[in-house]
Parts: structure tokens; sequence; C-alpha cells
């Protein structure tokens, strides 16, 4: 797959590095921003286009008598 | 290289009394010392102990009291599997002077079956931040070709067995971190089935995905190591409370009547492969069909639909449990782990729960295919190991791989070698089984592994 242009603009990604609390050079912030094409991508594809259940679980074991 | 056991051929001939656990560990220790300087497959040889442990080990054969398949045989740890008193590192600069206070219940169990602990193999940092050359212990070197890639993130374990510096290992497999180097190295390895080997004692990747698992030469192997391995954990909360089958003695039933589907799809129209994984592809096929297999094509929902949900679920755990470093030391990590990680950052919540809800959706799949089939097959790599110098921090977010599908779904699978490249590197077959059904999975492989001439070959060193 060729690397994905990012939807997001570099400024609203700055917001997002911001948030996160990490403490990135502009070179890291430049290269994690395209990286990010990729994050959208596949959120995207989890996401299956809006068409599933409200009620549809998630996969996550959990078990209740765990001491 | 020649005159490498196995180790069911190795425990055989201790046994009889033909080998002596402290010649085997000699011998060993020698490849060590003539190859390890271009191999790097260790983080820490603990040269002198393994020494002091096979002399014990033979003494206590020899006074009847041999434990077992296991018992005096040369073996090493991925160093994410905690060691008590000796440094477990994750090939991070991180953890540089972690010494843990007590073993992982794998490190444990495989003490108790016998094994000569080597000491600690190389890794991707933190099992997945790899190749890196900006990390206090270089990368490993595939032994088949010393610029080619091990593939990771077991890579040390994949060069050591390869090498025949130890006759097994452990690894750990996230997204096809057994599998990979397995294939690249020419290996048998096999990602058990989630909850059957316990996690504890292993430094965490990304809690619902990561899987611990055997590597070595032959299935054969991989069964008898799955069996030191597997096992109810009360310490591991995801560890599952079943009976274990007798892993070796169920090699040998065939696979007669067995029904196989191919994933052709995966690997024709999803994504591509090398004509020579294709070919190495239908001579399987071929290969189990003569064994009396009925094999037919099957469809699963589009390998990316895997990739995506085992990449988000992956990077998400995975910086849960990086944040306070990634906050704190951020350029203590190498640049490949930084590259892969961070972006784990921005994902949101409901990105994440999306990903966990597909996985149930792709799980549920898979399980209505495998209620027709008993295994499934497809290739592990998508070609032979690459050169080292190609491979770049993105390639996992690039191309959907092979193996995520089974972290995924939790699904046992295994890697074998199915042929050789032109180039004479390893090609590979994955074979996969309903959950829990990881007897079978082992009995197709060695049953294919004894059909074919493969595992003839060694890397010359």
């Amino acid at each position: 797959m060729p690397t994905p242009k990012p939807r997001i603009t570099r400024e609203d990604f700055d917001a997002l590095v911001r948030a996160s609390g990490l403490t990135l050079s502009e070179e890291q912030k430049n290269e994690l921003h395209a990286a990010y094409g990729y994050i959208e991508v596949m959120s995207a594809r989890v996401r299956a286009g809006g068409s599933r259940s409200r009620s549809a679980e998630p996969a996550i074991i959990f078990n209740p008598r765990a001491t | 290289m020649t005159n490498i056991p196995s180790i069911a051929e190795a425990g055989a001939a201790i046994a009889a009394g033909r080998l002596s656990p402290v010649a085997l560990t000699e011998a060993c220790l020698a490849r060590i010392d003539l190859h390890e300087k271009r191999v790097h497959s260790f983080i820490r040889l603990e040269h002198d102990r393994a020494l002091v442990a096979a002399r014990a080990a033979e003494a206590e054969i020899k006074a009847g009291r041999r434990r077992g398949d296991l018992h005096g045989i040369p073996f090493a740890f991925k160093d994410i599997y905690e060691t008590a008193g000796i440094p477990t590192t994750a090939h991070s600069q991180l953890l540089i002077e972690h010494v843990p206070t007590r073993d992982a219940t794998t490190v444990t169990k495989l003490a108790e079956a016998g094994i000569i602990s080597f000491g600690k193999l190389a890794t991707h940092e933190f099992a997945i931040g790899g190749p890196s050359f900006d990390l206090p212990f270089p990368p490993p070197c595939n032994p088949w070709s010393i610029a080619h890639f091990t593939g990771g993130s077991s890579s040390g374990t994949g060069a050591a067995v390869a090498a025949g510096f130890v006759l097994g290992g452990t690894g750990s497999d996230t997204g096809g971190s057994i599998r990979t180097p397995s294939a690249f190295c020419g290996l048998s390895g096999i990602k058990p089935t989630y909850g059957l080997v316990s996690r504890a004692g292993i430094l965490p990747l990304s809690f619902t995905l990561d899987h611990a698992g055997p590597m070595a030469w032959t299935v054969e192997d991989c069964a008898i190591l799955l069996q030191a391995m597997a096992g109810h954990d009360r310490a591991d909360p995801a560890s599952a409370n079943l009976p274990i089958p007798d892993y070796r003695a169920e090699l040998a039933g065939g696979i007669r009547d067995m029904s196989i589907g191919v994933i052709r799809h995966f690997y024709e129209r999803d994504t591509t492969v090398t004509p020579e994984v294709g070919a190495a592809m239908e001579a399987s096929i071929s290969v189990l069909s003569r064994l009396g297999a009925s094999v037919r094509d099957v469809t699963l929902p589009p390998l990316q639909d895997w990739q995506a949900c085992c990449m988000i679920i992956m990077l998400a755990e995975a910086y849960a449990v990086h944040e306070p470093w990634l906050r704190t030391r951020f350029n203590d990590y190498g640049k490949c782990f930084r590259d892969r990680v961070a972006p784990g950052a921005f994902i949101s919540s409901a990105d994440y729960m999306a990903a966990t809800r597909h996985r149930r959706e792709l799980q549920e799949k898979l399980a209505r295919v495998m209620t027709d089939v008993d295994l499934l097959i497809l290739p592990s790599t998508p070609g032979p190991a690459p050169l080292t110098k190609d491979v770049g921090s993105y390639g996992l977010f690039e191309i959907p791989n092979f193996t995520m599908p089974f972290n995924v779904a939790g699904t046992p699978a295994l890697s074998l070698c199915n042929g050789y490249s032109a180039d004479g590197l390893p090609l590979s077959l994955q074979i996969v089984g309903r959950p829990f059904e990881d007897a079978t999975v082992l009995r197709a492989g060695h049953a294919h592994e004894n059909a074919t001439p493969w595992k003839e070959r060694r890397p010359q060193l």
C-alpha cells in the first residue's frame, strides 16, 4: 500500500500531540503526522462503514470470578 | 555445519546413554565460539552456568533420574522472558539494568523439564522495534545469509536455533513474531492457542494479542517443547484451565481424511507472493493431498480487515504499556520502536473499541469456515527473508501479513519450512487449527515435514 496522505491537518495533529503529553521534535512530528495516514485508513476499516449494530459486542475476555 | 541433532534425536541419544549432555553442551558452545560474532543471536550468553547445569543434568541422568525428552537439551530464552537474577533487557536501553527477582512461569516449567539454559536471546526492542542499529545490542543476522533479515521479533531465537547454537528456544507472537523468524530462518515454530501457554513473567506488548510459544528445528521438537510449556497458570488471567493432551504421541495419527482449507485469496488476490512461494504452496497442497487429506479453497474476510484489526488493537495496547516512558524517555527508545508504537497515542477509545468489536466479527467468520474444515493453510510470509537493509519501520503498516489473522482469532498457527528459494533461503507453510486443537496442527505439520526433504539442509556458516 502506498503511504496514504493523512487527512488530518498538521495543526490538528499538533493538537493531538500536545494532548498526548509526548515531547517530540519537529522532525518527529513530521514523521508521525505522515504515518497517521495509516491509522486513519485502518481505523476506517475497523469501523465497518458504520454498519455495525449498536449492540455488537467486543471480543474482550473478562472473568468476573478472577481474584 | 552438520551433526546438529534435533531435540527428539538428542533426547533419545541421551536416554540411551549414547550422548552426554556435557558433550552436547560443549559442542553447542564451540559453535557459538566460532560463529556468534557474525550472527549476534545472544544478548547474554551464560557459558559457565550452562556447563554447570549440563554436568548436573548428566549426574542426575546417570543416577537414574532422567526427567524426560528435554533433560540436558541446550536451550535459550527470548530476552523478554523474565529470569530471576539474570538481566532481562527486552533488547532496550530502558531495561539495561533490569534484573528480575522471579522467573516467568514458562522459564520455571522448562527448567523443571531439565533444559540447559544458555542465556538470553536478541529480540526486536520490546518485541516490536526492529531490526534496529541504534540499540545497546545489534540485531541478529540470518545464518542462511548474513545480510538477510531473521524476521522478528523473536529474531535471536530464529538465528540461534538455525545456527545450531541451541536446539530450541522461546518466542512470543503478537502479530507473527514466532512464525516470521521461524519462516525466514527455516525453523518450525508454533503460536499456540491464546490461553494455552502462560504469559506470566513475559514482558507484555499487547495483552489480548500476545502469545508465548516454542521455536525449534522440527515440528516434533515443537510438540516436545509445547508439552513442557502448556498448562493452566493462575498468574495469567487469560490462562485456560483445560487438560493438556500428549502432543508428541498425537503426532503419529497422520492426516488421512482430514479436511484442509486453502485461504488462496489472501495470497493471490488480497496481496501477492513471490512465484517461488506460490510454487511451494502448490507443492505443499500436493503433499497434503497425497497424504490423504482433502484440500479445497475457502474464503474469509479480506486480509486487510485482519491487519487493520490487529494493528489498531496492538498499537493502542502497546502504547498504553509504554506511555509513561514514552512521555519521559522518548528518545531512549530506538527509532524503529518509536515509529511503530508512538502512533498508538493517537488511536481514540472509539477506534480501539471498534477494533475489538470487529475482532469478534472476524473470529465468528473464521469459526464458521472451520466448522467445515479441520485446518487452514497459507504461506507464513510473502517471500523469503529480505535484506536487512531493506526493512523499514512501516512495513507492518504497509503490507498486510499472513500471520496477524491468527493473533486476532487466537487460533493455533504453525510455521514450517516448505522449500527454498533459488538463493537458498527458506520458504514456509503456515498451518492453522481450531482453538485448542494445537495437536491437530502439529500432527499435520509433522506429516508434511516427514514427507519432504527440507529439514535435511542446514545453513553453512
